[in-house]
This record gives structure tokens, C-alpha cells and sequence, in this order.
């Protein structure tokens, strides 16, 4: 048998490439992130809020340093308090990574994206690394931003950089609020992971948008496992809550943007930066993972 | 079963030019969702040519069968194939098939020509062809505004406009049709035409058996899932509807009396006159001359292709409406309905 082909002469040029695939999709997913209003308001939400809530931090802290006892003196770290204002634009992060997926199946525009692109582990794929990619630098700029503003605003406020070599002693009995350079050991370590931070929960939050494909859900979801699941673990018995602690995405953060291991070992309450980092990177790998294999099997 | 072709492949074709193989084939496609069976083991073919038309009542089915075309829900049994293929082995899926499966499923806040450009990326074709199908589909003066703010005819014509993109040769349209004022019915049935003339396979599903007849050459008839017909047009309704004649004369008893004896089946008609089932009008003609009845209106009468459907479909109606009148359940599939009854009115 031998098919009658129906005669058509196309207009397009053949494509380059063997088949569709990550690579048009990456520019797609490109695409529909940069036009919609959404996606720079949420952008410059991470920016404003991140650098500002810092600055804000700071300053406090500095009027207060004179009033501190030894042990909150000994406990302060100008590097991760300039990192506060990310523990509000993660909110905005979130908000962000879940739109991306259930703002396209909340109109039925996942399915035109899954027809284009068969190969539905590209799509989830392209998604995570655009989001990602955006992230990395909005995040990096808030990071870096509110590292250096943070540290003018203690030098405003009479704060000295301590010298080379100096130790927690000379913290603890520094007269002004100590100032960090970027050159501080795991100061710029310390920068890098606040940002990394917001892409790993961006990740953590697509990933949720997938698996749930509702932005109400998808955001309640996530905003609950970084608000709620503190509460919750907070009122069970200490000794099995200190053990749990460490492993909130929040504590995470905490630990990851740390500049002293000092800190970091404090009570055991807060891993080291890389094991938080890593730990972090596996929440967000398994739940991309969970992802993928659901958006394989499910129908669109 | 040594046929490998089925009803409507080469051989034993009723038509008098030779079809060309089927481009989208499904065999024994089902899908459950739950315990609701959206297609029950369905089997049909369309060509490459002419436009074939999808009809089925709400919730029969239609929008479901074309998301497993699509690859987008997997069948829980059978296949489909496009050119022989399944949908996930096209390796550019939108220069090979394009789609409109709902109208309004673009982000609110993108732009039609956002929104083509995105789709155009994942499959590489050329930022030009963006602008030429919003040009083809009259969208060119709004295609930076909002598709947010679209009327439902806009939004039509964008998802149009995304399936044309590829310049694909097999097009689906699931209800192209909704929500365009009659302007736009008479621009996407043109369209249709000229698509299929191209070449192209074109498969347009509707609950509107009047507009498939004045669009469609080829009819896949579907009732809760299940295949009802998968004919042409013509044939669909040569098949499924009887021949009436209605036929008026001053002696309408005797008339009566005669056609009766002549083993016609005739029943009193609207305004006085008779309707005679399954004659011809000679047939009625001539045993009214025999008997030397005058005539004073002897008028074949076709049914329309609404009758017949809903004929065919009214016991395959997940949703009747509320009428007073409305059959309780389950009418006799030959039982001719309300709108049945009045055939050739
Ligand atoms: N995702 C789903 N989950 C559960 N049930 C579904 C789903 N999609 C469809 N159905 C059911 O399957 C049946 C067929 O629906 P479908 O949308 O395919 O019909 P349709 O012929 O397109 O109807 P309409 O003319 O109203 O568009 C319906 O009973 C519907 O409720
Ligand atoms: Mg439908």
C-alpha cells in the first residue's frame, strides 16, 4: 500500500535541529517570563524588599549594640543579618515560581506548551532553568546589594571594622557595632548562598506548581512549609524538635548565609553553609523529581 | 479478519474516486476518568482533503478524543496515530499538527504576539510566520494588546492563529465556532474549505449538525463515547433517514384508504395533508392515479441533518435540558422523537 501524500508546498524553512526540544523551549519559557507584568513586579518586590529590610535590620542593630549582653554580641554577624530582608523576598520568589506553571494551568495554556513540546521532562526542565537563571541574578544583585548597603548603614551608624586576626573576644568587647568587609573569611561564601538561596526555593516552588497546578494551592503550599512548618515543629517535645530544626528550608537559609562557624554550631541549631546548601538543593531536587515523573503520567 | 482495510480505505469503497489512507487513525481508543467512560472503543479514520466533522452531543466525548490525538491524556485502551505515528514521535509537533482545543487558554496578560512567539521558539519556525498568521486571521491591528481583554471572537481567532502557525497539514479545531457572530461562522467555514482544498486534514468537532452540513465532506458521529457513524455526509444521511412524501388532496380519507392498501405506511400530516414513510413520490403518485385521487400536492421531503441527529443522539444525551415534555429516560434509539416526528414539516 502506498499512501496518496497530500501535495502542499510550506512556506517555512526546515528546522535546523533533529526535533523540538529543550533548546526552543528554553527561549519559549524566555519568552512568556519576560512578557508578562508580573513576573518584573515580583522582581522588583526581591530587590526593595530584600536590600530595604536589611538596611532597616541593621540600623537596629547598631542602635542597639551598646545595650547587648555578651552572649547576642558574641552571636552577631553583620554578613547574614544583611541577608535578612531574603527571608521576605522569598515570599515574592515563591509567588513567582509557581505562577510560571499554574498561571499556564489555570488557563488551559499548559496544554498548547505540552503539544509543542511532547517531551514533557524539557518542559519542566526549561521552566526550572529560566526561573532559575532570572532568579540567580535578581537574587545575587539583592544579595550583594544588601551586603554592601547593610555595612554602610553600620558604618553610618559608627560602626568599625575589626582587624585581621581578631577573635570573638574582641567582638564581644568591640565598643562600636563590628562591620565586615567582603574580604572577611566566608563573607562573600555568605553573600553567594543568600542568593543561591531564593534560586534553590524557586526551584522548590515550580516544583510545587507542577505537582499541585493550582497558584492558590501551590502558593499556600509553599508558604507554609516555610511558616507553618516552623510553628508546627516548634511545639513539639525540644528534644525531638532541636534534632528537626536544622532541616527547615528557613533554618536552611539561616545556616547558608552564616559567615562564622561560631554561629553556625551554636546549640546545634543550624548546619554548617554547605551541608545546609546541600541539604536545601536535595528538598528542591526531590521535589523536581516528584514533579517530572507526575507530569509524565498525568494526562495535561 | 483478513480486511486490513476498514470501511472507508481503498477497497470496498462506495465512492467513486479512490480515498487516500487515513492520516489520523484511531483504533479501540478508550478513556475511563474514574468510573466515568469518556470514549468507549472508538474506531475511526480521517482522510487528508476534505473536512471531516466531529459530532457528538455535550459531553459525548469530542474534547476528550482529541486531547489523546494531541498526546495529552493517555488512552486507558487503544491508540491513535497521526500519519502513522503517535503524537509524542512527531519530531516538530507544530509543523505537523496544529490545534485549537480552547479558545481563551492564553495568559491574560501576554499579547497574542507574545504569545504566538513563544510557541513558534519551541518549534523553530521563523519570527516572520508570527506575523503572517495574525495578518491571516485579522488579529495584525491588536496583536501587542492584552489577550486578556479579547471578546471570545478574538480569542478565537488567536487560537487560530497558533494553530495555523506551523503550517501544519493536519489541523483540529475542537468548536471553532463558539462565540463568533455570523461573520466570523461564515470566515472559519471558508477557512476550513480552503485548508482541506490545500490538501490538508482537517477535523472540526461541533454539536451542530446544521453547520457541519454546509462545511464538512466527511461525518465521525460519536454518543457517549461511543462511535455512532463515520461516513460521508451524503451517505450519513442516505442511510439514516427515511424518505417522506407529503402528499394533500381534497379526498383525504380515501387517499388514506388506498395508499394503505398498497402496503405504504401513511399517517395524517400537519394542515390536512398525509405523510407517506419510506415511498418515493412516483410510488405515491402512481397509486393515487390508479385509483384516480386527485392531487393537489405530491412534495418529497429530505429531513434536515439536525433531525437526524438528534434523532440518532436522543438516547445518547448525557444532559437533557428541563423541558416538561422531555422523554423520561431512555426513549427506543428508533423511536422517532418530538423533532423526529415533524420530519419534512
Ligand atoms: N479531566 C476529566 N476528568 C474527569 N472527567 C472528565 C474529564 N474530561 C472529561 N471528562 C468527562 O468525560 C465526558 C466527555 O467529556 P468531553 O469534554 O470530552 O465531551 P465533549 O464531547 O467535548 O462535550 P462538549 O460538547 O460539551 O464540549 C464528560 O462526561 C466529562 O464530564
Ligand atoms: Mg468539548
Amino acid at each position: 500500500m502506498t499512501a496518496i501524500a497530500p501535495t502542499r508546498v510550506t512556506s517555512l524553512p526546515e528546522p535546523s535541529g533533529r526535533r523540538a526540544g529543550l533548546r526552543g523551549e528554553l527561549a519559549s519559557e524566555w519568552t512568556k517570563l519576560r512578557t508578562v507584568r508580573s513576573t518584573w513586579i515580583c522582581l522588583a518586590i526581591i530587590v526593595v524588599a530584600g536590600v530595604g529590610l536589611s538596611a532597616l535590620v541593621l540600623s537596629i542593630e547598631a542602635g542597639r549594640w551598646v545595650h547587648l549582653a555578651a552572649d547576642e554580641r558574641a552571636l552577631f554577624d553583620p554578613v547574614r543579618s544583611s541577608q535578612t530582608g531574603l527571608f521576605l523576598a522569598e515570599f515574592v520568589v515563591g509567588v513567582l515560581g509557581a505562577l510560571v506553571v499554574t498561571s499556564e494551568y489555570g488557563t488551559g495554556a499548559m496544554r498548547t506548551t505540552l503539544a509543542s513540546v511532547p517531551r514533557r521532562t524539557s518542559v519542566l526542565i526549561a521552566k526550572l532553568l529560566v526561573v532559575g537563571a532570572v532568579v540567580l541574578v535578581v537574587a545575587e544583585v539583592t544579595a550583594f546589594a544588601s551586603f554592601f548597603v547593610g555595612q554602610a548603614v553600620l558604618l553610618g551608624q559608627g560602626g568599625t571594622s575589626l582587624p585581621a586576626g581578631s577573635t570573638l573576644i574582641d567582638q564581644v568587647h568591640a565598643a562600636n557595632v563590628p562591620v565586615y568587609g567582603i574580604g572577611h573569611p566566608g563573607a562573600l561564601r555568605a553573600v553567594f548562598f543568600g542568593g543561591l538561596y531564593l534560586v534553590l526555593l524557586a526551584f522548590l516552588a515550580c516544583a510545587i506548581g507542577f505537582i499541585l497546578r493550582h497558584t492558590a494551592g501551590s502558593i499556600s503550599t509553599y508558604v507554609g512549609v516555610l511558616l507553618v512548618l516552623p510553628l508546627i515543629v516548634s511545639i513539639l517535645p525540644s528534644s525531638f524538635a532541636n534534632s528537626f530544626e536544622k532541616y527547615l528550608p528557613s533554618n536552611l537559609g539561616l545556616g547558608m548565609t552564616a559567615v562564622t562557624t561560631r554561629t553556625t554550631d551554636f546549640a546545634g541549631i543550624l548546619l554548617t553553609p554547605w551541608v545546609a546548601a546541600g541539604v536545601l538543593a536535595a528538598y528542591a531536587a526531590a521535589a523536581s523529581l516528584l514533579a517530572g515523573w507526575l507530569l509524565v503520567r498525568r494526562d495535561a | 479478519m483478513c480486511r486490513p482495510v476498514g470501511r472507508s480505505g481503498l477497497l470496498g469503497s462506495i465512492h467513486a474516486e479512490p480515498r487516500a489512507l487515513p492520516v489520523i487513525s484511531a483504533v479501540g481508543l478508550s478513556k475511563s476518568y474514574g468510573s466515568t467512560r469518556a470514549v468507549d472503543e472508538l474506531s475511526f479514520e480521517v482522510r487528508s482533503g476534505v473536512v471531516t466533522g466531529f459530532l457528538g452531543p455535550n459531553g459525548s466525548g469530542k474534547s476528550t478524543t482529541m486531547r489523546m490525538v494531541m498526546g495529552l491524556d493517555r488512552p486507558t485502551a487503544g491508540s491513535v496515530t497521526i500519519n502513522g505515528v503517535g503524537y509524542h514521535d512527531l519530531r516538530w509537533p507544530l509543523r505537523e499538527v496544529g490545534a485549537l482545543l480552547e479558545a481563551k487558554a492564553v495568559h491574560p496578560g501576554r499579547s497574542a504576539y507574545a504569545h504566538l512567539l513563544s510557541l513558534a521558539q519551541t518549534n523553530a519556525i521563523p519570527r516572520s510566520r508570527v506575523d503572517d498568521v495574525l495578518a491571516m486571521v485579522g488579529l495584525e491591528g491588536v496583536s501587542r494588546r492584552k489577550a486578556g481583554k479579547f471578546s471570545l471572537g478574538m480569542s478565537q481567532r488567536l487560537g487560530i492563529a497558533s494553530a495555523l502557525l506551523g503550517d501544519p497539514g493536519v489541523l483540529l479545531f475542537d468548536e471553532p465556532i463558539n462565540g463568533l457572530d455570523p461573520e466570523g461562522i461564515l470566515w472559519v467555514r471558508n477557512l476550513l474549505k480552503s485548508l482541506a482544498a490545500e490538501g490538508r486534514t482537517v477535523f472540526v468537532s461541533s454539536h451542530l449538525m446544521s453547520e457541519m452540513a454546509q462545511t464538512a465532506t466527511d461525518l465521525v458521529v460519536i454518543g457517549r463515547g461511543r462511535l455512532i457513524s463515520d461516513t460521508s455526509v451524503e451517505n450519513f444521511i442516505a442511510s439514516n433517514t427515511e424518505s417522506t412524501v407529503l402528499v394533500r388532496t381534497p379526498e383525504t380519507e380515501r387517499l388514506q384508504g388506498v395508499l394503505a392498501a398498497a402496503g405504504l405506511r401513511v399517517a395524517p400530516g400537519a394542515d390536512g395533508g398525509l405523510v407517506v414513510t419510506g415511498a418515493t413520490a412516483v410510488q405515491v403518485g402512481e397509486a393515487a392515479h390508479a385509483a384516480s385521487v386527485m392531487l393537489h400536492e405530491l412534495s418529497p421531503q429530505q429531513a434536515s441533518l439536525e433531525e437526524v441527529f438528534m434523532d440518532m443522539t436522543s438516547d445518547m444525551v448525557d444532559y437533557h435540558g428541563l423541558t416538561p415534555d422531555a422523554p423520561v429516560d431512555g426513549a427506543p434509539a428508533g423511536a422517532p422523537s418530538g423533532a423526529g416526528a415533524e420530519v419534512g414539516r
